[in-house]
């Protein structure tokens, strides 16, 4: 019986007009956004693959220097995109894709493609992942609205009730033909984006695509699901279909459109983050008043005491090792404690404002699924962080390995150093510093922190299920 | 008659709880969207005087060690001497007589002013940069360029008042609007009204009336409330045109949907089908047409990457460092004026830094002016193809009002470029003449004084989305004007 009602639904949709109207607007969009975001994700990736290879170069072949000056002259990082970011190209566009690493500075990620458009951009960016979050549920409800208040008002359901059929039975067999005329839309056009994968060859970033996939396809199968549900509980509960319409664009509305912003203007106001201005001052003031109130000259002083004592000598000059740049390395550190502090706290306030967006996702379902598609398809804040954090190891060590280099080749200079007498170093030393390398977090990582957004997902499912259980059992057969 | 049906329909209206939910929402949202926008101006503003404050109490400290000794100088009578840059207390003449440490490591700011309206449309302000750091040497386009804020945050955008208007407002006035005739026609009531002296057009009209009157009371009503809560320089007549200026606007593009409803409604289809319609409508006006035209602008005009131009730049340091000598002979020889007296090259890191930072900028220009030209024309298809949304219009127009468009920061950016110039020559001639600063020329360094746009300016850029959604509302209404007596009351 619930496949003769699954059929005959599925048959009844796909001949409405509807039907042909949103499914060929949702697949001619889907397929645009899944090229356009191919093309953009290889040329991004091209460019970043040659530009990182520039760089590595330019670093080595910088000319013959000293080697605290080439640390001056510094690298920098490139960032890769995530496997799936041409599905989904969630925060790219807003995060810089470049770091300065430099001695005595740690630098944000600059060159934020967002920076450089115009201001129609913050109408969102078409891609496959916007689609299936925001048209699909549309799609959804458009096609489902009237699944039973529909039959209501022509005087159908009373027949089909007549039938014997139970009423969960008519719940499967709708939610069936809905369904499947929502899948010969989408999967369609998801096996067309997995041609699109395999025929890419570019560098895969970050392990488990396959894992990835299938995360992707069970969570947004879910939200789907929480729609169709939703759709079919709001339709037996309302009391005609214009009311079930009203009420189901009213939410979809809410959930893709309102709350995403809502959320993050609560999540400003609950955790603050620095503006840039705020931040510079705070910091620049910090790191020349001294990390615990002493100033850097200050304990460079004491470091300096503590080193002569140490090695029972009277001058620097005697010191086994190149004093300038022991020197250099320790005000390195000194600094470091400063830019830890203030940039862990922006960072800290960003995956709080992250935790907070997430957990409001129990009023709007597309608060949870937009973070866990972000960050399987590897373009999330997470990657992001994890990107900095990797370019700021680097730079530390890039400095450190060349101070360290400088303090024990140029022992001989102690004492005697000068604008015009200093250590030359060339691109063999230059070599001791590997080139940099971006290591995506792991798929586990992730997982980890979006667990509770599949837990909160899985919620909604059970809650659309319910309500279009208990919709279906307390529907009215009459019309008003 | 007509003010009989205008005052049943509201009374009908107001015994609905679908009335007063919507304004309720409305009212909710626009209170929310100016505190949010608030906050949003605050915080740039604060970062803008923090920023300011810190680098000027720099100078300030400078200045007084200067002053000291000046004192000193003058009291024992020797030379007063320029100071070598250095980062530690040391012995000599401070720093603050080096004009190279002065312009070089300390920055000014120089700060774009919101608008009196600045938080009731946000644009591509929490992005762009309002304050931007100027120091000798550096060229603005490699400084920094984007407001610190959490990505995820912006991927969402601001909820801001003009959120509100493009994004919701017209969702409640279809909501109101959808079933005008069309549940009249369905509950069979419509034959019945008309069959009274009463045309189906002034029926139309008075049902019109009564809830456009009610939402766009309300909506010009908060609007003033947002300007008086969160706007800033009320006292000058410039933020009341620009108020004037968002009614207007309001108001135009609220009628559009309006018109759009009744359009819809005359087709004489079932309310639910009318809903779906308009419901596809908004999606696609407001949607999917702006996401299309921003793909299509980045897709066809493509800006270079900020990747290739960090490359080139280094490529143009390393040719810069390496042919130093060279190119320091070249400065030399373009600024023949900055030749130390007695040729006593103080090869300092300065110098050459001064030196290779012009070698590298001019290398890069062509780069840059690529880089112009790809965002005019990026801006330029934006403007033609707007056009094509009201909502596209809309924010264009309201950006504008409040003085968060892109061109407003263009012709910011270029003030910024022609300060840092003069920035830049004080304190590279000072510093290169190896000139000690005294304390009374730091009342002399250059000042950035923003100059506002004319007025006229804003409204020959407001006027082309303006009078576009004009046309799009009559074009619309044109319709439903004439194709009303074609309308079927009969039931079918």
């Amino acid at each position: 019986m619930i496949r003769i009602i699954a059929r005959k639904e599925f048959a009844e949709i796909v001949r409405d007009g509807r039907f042909m109207w949103t499914a060929a607007l949702m697949v001619l969009l889907l397929l645009t956004a899944m090229l356009a975001g191919w093309q953009r994700h290889g040329s991004y990736m091209a460019t970043q693959a040659a530009a990182q290879g520039a760089t590595n170069t330019q670093w080595l072949k910088q000319g013959d220097k000293n080697p605290h000056t080439a640390a001056h002259y510094g690298n920098y990082a490139f960032k890769p995109l995530g496997p799936l970011a041409f599905f989904d190209n969630g925060v790219t566009n807003y995060t810089g894709t470049t770091v300065f690493m430099e001695a005595h500075k740690q630098n944000f990620a600059i060159a934020s493609p967002a920076a450089d458009t115009s201001a129609i951009s913050r109408f969102g960016e078409l891609n496959g992942a916007m689609i299936l979050q925001v048209l699909m549920p549309l799609l959804i409800i458009f096609l489902g609205f009237t699944a039973f208040a529909g039959e209501r008002e022509s005087g159908t359901i009373r027949q089909v009730m007549s039938m014997g059929i139970s009423r969960t039975s008519l719940l499967g067999g709708k939610a069936l033909g809905l369904a499947a005329a929502v899948l010969i839309v989408v999967v369609p056009c998801v096996i067309i984006g997995a041609v699109f994968i395999a025929m890419t060859d570019l560098p895969v970033v970050g392990e488990g695509l396959v894992t990835r996939i299938a995360l992707l396809t069970i969570a947004y199968l879910a939200y789907a699901g929480i729609f169709l549900f939703l759709t079919l509980a709001v339709s037996a509960w309302s009391r005609s279909p214009r009311a079930a319409l009203m009420v189901l664009v009213g939410f979809w509305a809410f959930t893709a459109f309102i709350m995403p912003k809502t959320a993050a203007e609560i999540s400003k106001a609950v955790h603050p983050s620095p503006s840039y201005g705020s931040f510079m001052a705070a910091m620049k003031a910090h790191q020349a008043r001294g990390f615990d109130g002493t100033p850097p000259w200050a304990e460079l002083g004491k470091f300096q005491g503590q080193m002569m004592r140490k090695y029972r000598v009277s001058d620097v000059k005697d010191l086994p090792f190149y004093w300038t740049a022991v020197r250099m390395q320790r005000l390195e550190e000194l600094d470091q404690r400063v830019f830890n502090q203030h940039f862990g706290a922006v960072t800290a306030a960003y995956a709080a404002q992250r935790r907070l967006q997430d957990r409001i996702g129990l009023l709007a379902p597309t608060l949870p699924l937009r973070s866990i598609s972000m960050g399987l398809a590897g373009t999330d804040l997470i990657q992001q962080q994890k990107f900095q954090d990797d370019a700021e190891s680097f730079r530390e060590a890039m400095v450190s390995k060349m101070n360290g280099y400088l303090s024990k080749a140029a022992v001989s200079l102690n004492g005697v150093n000068s604008a015009s007498n200093y250590l030359i170093a060339n691109e063999d030393v230059f070599a001791i510093v590997p080139p940099f390398r971006y290591q995506p977090p792991a798929l586990a990582t992730t997982l980890s922190e979006h667990w509770m957004n599949f837990a909160v997902l899985a919620f909604w499912l059970g809650a659309a299920i319910l309500l279009a259980l208990l919709g279906v059992q307390r529907m009215s057969l009459e019309r008003d | 008659m007509y003010r009989l049906i205008v005052m049943h329909e509201t009374r009908a209206l107001a015994r609905t709880g679908a009335l007063w939910a919507i304004l309720a929402l409305l009212i909710f949202a626009i209170a929310f969207a100016a505190w949010s926008g608030g906050r949003s101006v605050s915080r740039q503003v604060k970062g803008a005087s923090d920023a300011a404050s810190y680098e000027a109490a720099m100078r300030d400290r400078m200045r007084t060690e200067t002053a000291e000794y000046e004192a000193k100088v003058e009291a024992t009578g020797g030379p007063y001497e320029f100071a070598t840059v250095r980062h530690a207390p040391g012995q000599g003449p401070p720093q603050g007589t080096n004009a190279g440490a002065v312009g070089g490591e300390t920055a000014v700011y120089v700060a774009l002013p919101p608008t009196g309206l600045a938080a009731l449309s946000i644009g591509l302000s929490d992005i762009q940069l309002d304050y931007l750091p100027i120091t000798m040497g550096k060229s603005l386009a490699m400084t920094a360029n984007a407001e610190l804020e959490n990505p995820v945050n912006l991927l969402a955008g601001s909820f801001d008042v003009a959120f509100v208007v493009i994004f919701l407002l017209p969702i409640f006035i279809l909501a109101m609007t959808y079933d005008l005739l069309s549940s009249e026609q369905e509950r069979g009531t419509l034959a019945m009204i008309l069959a009274h002296p009463v045309s189906l057009r002034k029926l139309m009209a008075s049902k019109l009336m009564a809830r456009a009157a009610i939402i766009l009371m309300v909506v010009t009503g908060l609007g003033l409330v947002a300007v008086l809560t969160v706007g800033t320089q009320l006292e000058t007549p410039e933020t009341w045109l620009r108020f004037g200026l968002w009614i207007i606007a309001t108001l135009v593009y609220s009628m559009f949907w309006f018109a759009l409803a009744v359009l819809v409604n005359l087709y004489g289809q079932s309310s639910a089908t009318n809903g779906t319609i308009l419901a596809g409508a908004w999606l696609i006006l407001v949607v999917i047409i702006p996401t299309l035209i921003s793909l299509v602008a980045t897709t066809v005009y493509p800006v270079p990457s900020r990747m290739d131009l960090t490359v080139a730049a280094r490529e143009a340091q390393s040719a810069a460092e390496k042919n130093m000598d060279k190119s320091l002979n070249a400065f030399y020889a373009e600024h023949l004026e900055y030749v130390p007296a007695g040729d006593q090259r103080a090869m300092d890191f300065m110098t050459l830094g001064q030196a290779s930072a012009n070698t590298i900028e001019k290398a890069l220009s062509p780069l840059y002016a690529g880089f112009q030209v790809r965002r005019d024309q990026q801006q330029g298809l934006v403007q033609r193809f707007q056009y094509l949304s009201p909502a596209v219009m809309m924010q264009l127009a309201l950006n504008e009002i409040a003085g968060t468009s892109g061109q407003r920061y263009e012709d910011f950016l270029q003030q910024a470029v022609a300060f840092r110039a003069e920035w830049n020559d004080y304190f590279a001639e000072r510093f290169l003449r190896q000139d000690p600063l005294r304390p009374a020329d730091y009342d002399s360094f250059p000042v950035f004084r923003y100059r506002p746009e004319a007025f006229s300016t804003v409204l020959l850029r407001l006027a082309p989305s303006l009078l576009g959604l004009l046309v799009l509302l009559l074009g619309v209404a044109m319709v439903p004007f004439f194709g009303i007596r074609r309308y079927q009351v009969a039931a079918r």
